[in-house]
């Protein structure tokens, strides 16, 4: 009877001792560092000053403890502060995360915004307004370019520092030993990429007797993204510049010919069936697999060692080829780009004003990572003669480059994209400039922002869901029509078209 | 004898049954457990399916001991599962007992009262307000403290004690015993299996814990397991968003949701014998 | 919180108002013990749980974080985040959705796990019974994206398992995860597996607190197993079956968020998009926390009657909550 009083006593003793012990490590300030604060600031401009602590929060992953954080002590070093970044790998933890400390007065120095928020919080009057700091944020502008700064604006003022902009990474990859297996062409057109995907579904390309291969695999409908561009059309629901004038892809008639094509490549079968609920890289691993010999994907998840490795492991003789977008009547466009669009931005509190010291620490963070000759190539690459070495003014990576792989993290104002990727993926360095190299439809669809009264949810979905409809032959292309009646008026996307019509023309497009 | 037959086809049914949902059960099971011993490669080699390893590799486990911050936040782990549920216990317990009281005045409006936040919540944003206020922010008892009562464990363990029998009470009332002993030596005992139930699931909760470390914690050394592993499970789940970023295989992912559950799923068994001494209640009454 | 519940209950009798205070005070006093009891737990109600609940009134307002909940300006009408959501075209599919999905999950995911429980009680092989409790219990530690896994491995259209079957059998495949008609049943069936084992436990325990003598005097007077178990074991547990039931309908208008969020694709958004899956895509990744407060609202409400009105019906068995 006296056995379970014993225990709790017993058990809350247990917890008592924990929180005594917890009391020494547990309850260390964050990012209260001493490698950090050891030698303050053998080369910085105040000596005596303590460090000053900037919280950045942005998302991400991998990031390393701070003891063997060597960037973050690289950037503690040289600027006297205290670096604490706090990374989160889900958009949505992230997301939760700003909001309640953006509404409890609990501010970051500087943290990452998506377009939306940026609209919202600066229209709160939650985000200072650099615009009359611009030319204490020299460097970083010259680092970021004019255009990018236009992105970070709302309403004509800066409220955001947008990373350098980044290149299209995606394209056709083919698997070449199915095609020599088959003695068949790497396909040039539209007709013979449908062709190519029937043969793979359909003549035994792995030569297991079994039909268990199939044609296209990718990420949902950017499976078809070279489809669409041989039709001569972006992405539905794109907008972008056509003849002088700007114009939404649904509203093109050759889109009502590529959904027709597209459904008919899947009816012939020879299309992944669960194309459209890929997530994640569900394509990737298919294509690895085995089981689809055409796929839409970036260069990085078909050629870093770690998946050059699986493939091998899966069929030694597997051999993908980087081709190119195959032509069509609507001439040869890998897809659509984005040029509005920012790889990321960062914002600073308004509050910050207040703060003029810590302010001007923030800014001479963004400036040092943004100096070629500063902290750029630390953020990078890491140090110089450790993790990378300068030959000819080319970075080259060492061996211990892995220690310093969350570089990417600090890169707040982005990097220079195509002389970063040839120094640190020198092995992918042809797929990287191949990839670039495609012609695609410029899209203009991050300059637009939704106007009040447009839910965006609806819209998207209603726009998802029928054109699945279509290309899975559940719904006549015939009422393609009735379908864009019913989006523009129900769904409200009228609305969004006159308005992004505006924006764009206000920002000189179409004109 | 017929009875004797009887119970043997029963007993037959019951172990087909049983042996039927403990096979459900383990067959994913056995693929996460072969799949976190495998390399990678072997695994898409076989077409993403394998039940029983030909190939064993433990190196998955070992980056994940040694490289990432499993092994801390490991310690936090256990520090909040066994504080946490110590405070959850004694908190339940105090307010279980009184609320299976039914001549209790207030009772229902105490009740009702629980049964209210099992629906309403404030939100997100003013309970972070009163975590930060409270100083709470950046410690482990952020962790522990915006959740020390459950209200269905609370309903949950109040139902139990309602169904002890009322005579107990009395005659040790009658003896002089004050509540508050009553609870600790006449209640406590006899209700061993809900205090292990609603301990175990105290106890789990504690040990899934990642919501409010990520909402109340930035200092990364205090994030417990279920944080780290969380930001294994959800980079494969977001497109790849930067090329150097590095995903995790699906080796790596079974390994750490092996790394993470193990341990609350050995105790278990220990819990259950626990479970059938009902015979407590009916040695008292007799 | 309803206003007449903030005063402790009045007494039966009306005398003279000095003299029922008295009383009041006397009885308050005879239990002042079991307050003590529950003060802790009461200050943790009202500062963590109550406290924070002014936050529902964004409900009706327009939120702007930096004039915080209180400061922020009402909405006018009061109801439009209310309107927003009963306007949008999807808003009697949701409705569907969510009750269909969470009826099935209501049966499914309250019957197995007591003829679960109820078959391990009567498991007479020890080491049987442990083993199928510890592995029944696992797949409760599985979370959704590696569930998702393994629902890929087994019924994916290319390469599931199932599918691999059915081709080599000379069927077609069979499209589980994409196709309306059998995503419901994958939701429903996913979540029994993963929770079968975990939910047998509450029964268990209950069980283990029925009065053996019963079982003994029913043996005496012959009655067959089948019998005891209706007459004895499940009686036995009533009341916590008729307990969980109540608390499962208030949260009836849920259906599981984090599953479905994981699970779902575009072509099943017909049977599958559930009201918080719409709240999060139109509430919350638009930021509109207005939005996502007031279906919060809403659905609490809901939750609330059918709490309060089941209550009302278990009491009239004995086995009212309160």
């Amino acid at each position: 009877m006296k056995k379970l009083g014993t225990l709790l006593v017993a058990v809350s003793l247990a917890g008592a001792l924990l929180t005594a012990c917890s009391g020494g490590n547990g309850n260390n300030s964050p990012g209260n560092n001493p490698d950090a604060t050891a030698n303050p600031g053998a080369e910085t401009e105040q000596p005596s000053s303590k460090p000053v602590k900037l919280d950045i929060i942005e998302t991400g992953n991998n990031l390393p403890s701070p003891d063997k954080d060597i960037i973050k002590q690289e950037l503690d070093k040289a600027l006297n502060i205290d670096l604490n970044l706090t990374v989160y790998p889900a958009a949505d933890d992230y997301n939760n995360q700003l909001n309640v400390r953006m509404s409890s007065g609990n501010f970051p120095d500087l943290f990452m915004v998506d377009r939306q928020q940026l609209i919202q919080f600066s229209k709160q009057g939650l985000l200072l307004d650099l615009t009359p700091y611009m030319d204490k944020l020299e460097q970083t502008v010259a680092f970021i370019g004019e255009d990018s700064v236009k992105k970070g604006m709302v309403d004509g003022k800066v409220y955001g520092i947008s990373k350098s902009p980044q290149i299209p990474y995606n394209t056709l990859w083919i698997r070449k030993d199915w095609l020599d297996k088959l003695k068949l062409e790497v396909p040039t057109t539209v007709e013979q990429l449908a062709s190519v995907a029937e043969a793979f579904t359909k003549n035994d390309p792995d030569g297991n007797g079994k039909p268990d291969t199939f044609g296209l695999t990718g990420g949902k409908l950017g499976a078809f993204s070279t489809v669409f561009g041989a039709f001569g059309v972006g992405m539905p629901g794109n907008f972008y510049e056509k003849d002088g004038k700007v114009v939404n892809s649904l509203h093109e008639p050759a889109m009502k010919d590529a959904l027709a094509f597209i459904k008919n490549m899947i009816a012939s079968g020879s299309v992944d069936p669960e194309l459209l609920a890929n997530s994640g890289l569900q394509h990737q691993e298919k294509a690895i697999k085995g089981q689809a010999g055409i796929v839409y994907i970036d260069w990085p998840n078909m050629t870093k060692e770690q998946f050059v490795e699986q493939i091998k492991t899966v069929n030694p003789n597997a051999e993908w080829l980087q081709i190119a977008a195959p032509s069509g009547v609507g001439g040869q466009f890998d897809g659509s780009w984005d040029i509005g669009a920012a790889p990321g931005r960062y914002a600073i509190p308004k509050a910050l004003e207040k703060d003029p010291e810590k302010l001007q620490r923030v800014f001479d963070l963004l400036n040092y990572i943004s100096n070629p000759d500063g902290g750029s190539l630390l953020v990078q690459f890491g140090v110089k003669d450790t993790h990378f070495t300068l030959e000819d003014g080319k970075p080259k990576m060492t061996d211990k480059a892995g220690e310093v792989g969350h570089s990417w993290l600090y890169q707040f104002t982005g990097r220079p994209e195509m002389e970063y990727l040839q120094a640190k993926f020198a092995a992918q360095s042809a797929a990287i400039e191949f990839a670039n190299d495609q012609p695609r439809i410029e899209a203009l669809n991050g300059f637009v922002d939704n106007p009040e009264g447009y839910n965006p949810a609806d819209a998207n979905r209603y726009l998802e869901e029928e054109i699945a409809k279509f290309i899975y032959d559940k719904r006549p292309i015939t009422e393609y029509d009735d379908f864009i009646k019913t989006l523009e008026t129900s769904m409200n996307y009228k609305a969004l078209v006159d308005s992004a019509m505006e924006q764009l023309k206000a920002l000189g497009y179409g004109s | 004898m017929v009875r004797g037959l009887d119970d043997k086809i029963f007993n037959t049914i019951i172990y087909i049954i049983l042996g039927l949902c403990g096979l459900a059960a383990v067959l994913p099971i056995l693929y996460v457990v072969s799949v976190s011993i495998t390399p990678f490669g072997e695994v898409l080699r076989n077409g993403g399916f394998i039940l029983f390893p030909r190939e064993i590799t433990f190196s998955a486990y070992r980056t994940l001991l040694t490289e990432s911050n499993i092994p801390k936040a490991f310690q936090i782990t256990v520090l909040i599962t066994v504080i946490g549920t110590t405070v959850n216990l004694v908190l339940t317990g105090l307010m279980a007992y009184p609320l299976s009281r039914r001549n209790l005045p207030g009772r229902n409006f105490f009740l009702l009262m629980i049964v209210f936040t099992l629906l309403f919540s404030g939100g997100l944003i003013p309970t972070y307000l009163v975590v930060k206020s409270m100083g709470l922010l950046d410690s482990i008892w952020a962790m522990i403290l915006p959740n020390a009562v459950w209200s269905f464990n609370v309903l949950i363990m109040k139902s139990f004690f309602e169904g002890l029998p009322e005579e107990l009470f009395e005659s040790a009332r009658m003896d002089g015993a004050k509540e508050f002993r009553i609870l600790l030596q006449i209640v406590a005992p006899l209700s061993v299996p809900v205090l292990l139930t609603v301990g175990l699931f105290y106890l789990v909760g504690h040990w899934n814990e990642f919501f409010q470390a990520i909402f109340y914690v930035t200092d990364r050394t205090l994030y417990p397991l279920q944080v780290v592993v969380r930001e294994i499970l959800m980079q494969s789940q977001q497109p790849l968003e930067n090329a150097e970023n590095m995903m995790p295989t699906q080796t790596m992912q079974m390994a750490s949701v092996m790394i993470a559950s193990l341990p609350v799923i050995v105790i278990y068994p220990f819990l259950q014998k626990h479970f059938t001494k009902g015979m407590l209640l009916g040695s008292i009454k007799g | 919180m309803e206003a007449n519940h903030s005063l402790t209950p009045a007494p039966r009798i009306r005398p003279s108002p000095r003299s029922k205070l008295i009383m009041i005070l006397t009885l308050l006093w005879r239990f002042k013990a079991f307050y003590i009891m529950l003060l802790p737990g009461v200050i943790y109600f009202i500062i963590f749980r109550y406290f924070p609940m002014y936050g529902v009134i964004i409900a009706f307002k327009d939120f702007a974080i930096l004039d915080g909940i209180t400061g922020s300006s009402w909405v006018n009408p009061w109801y439009k985040h209310f309107q927003d959501f009963y306007e949008s075209p999807y808003f009697s599919q949701l409705l569907t959705n969510t009750l269909l999905i969470s009826l099935y999950k209501l049966i499914w995911g309250t019957l197995p796990p007591i003829v679960l429980a109820v078959l391990l009680n009567e498991c007479r092989v020890r080491w049987l019974k442990s083993i199928v409790q510890t592995l029944t219990y696992m797949p409760h530690f599985l979370s959704w994206v590696i569930i998702f896994g393994i629902l890929l491995t087994l019924f994916s259209q290319n390469g599931g398992l199932i599918n691999r079957w059915i081709v080599e059998a000379g069927g077609t495949s069979i499209p589980f995860l994409t196709s309306t008609d059998y995503f419901r049943s994958i939701l429903v069936g996913s979540e029994v597996w993963q929770n079968l084992g975990w939910g047998a436990i509450i029964y268990l325990a209950a069980m283990a607190g029925i009065d053996p003598t019963l079982y003994e005097a029913a043996k005496v007077d012959g009655a067959s197993r089948l019998r005891m178990i209706w007459h004895i074991t499940l009686p036995g547990i009533r009341s916590i079956i008729v307990l969980l039931f109540v608390l499962k309908l208030g949260h009836l208008l849920d259906a599981g968020f984090d599953q479905i969020y994981i699970l779902y694709n575009i072509q099943v958004y017909p049977v599958a998009d559930i009201i918080d899956t719409w709240v999060y895509r139109t509430g919350l990744q638009q930021l509109n926390f207005s939005l996502a407060s007031a279906v919060g609202l809403f659905k609490s409400v809901i939750g609330l009657i059918l709490v309060l009105g089941a209550n009302r019906v278990a009491k009239k068995w004995g086995e009212g909550i309160w």
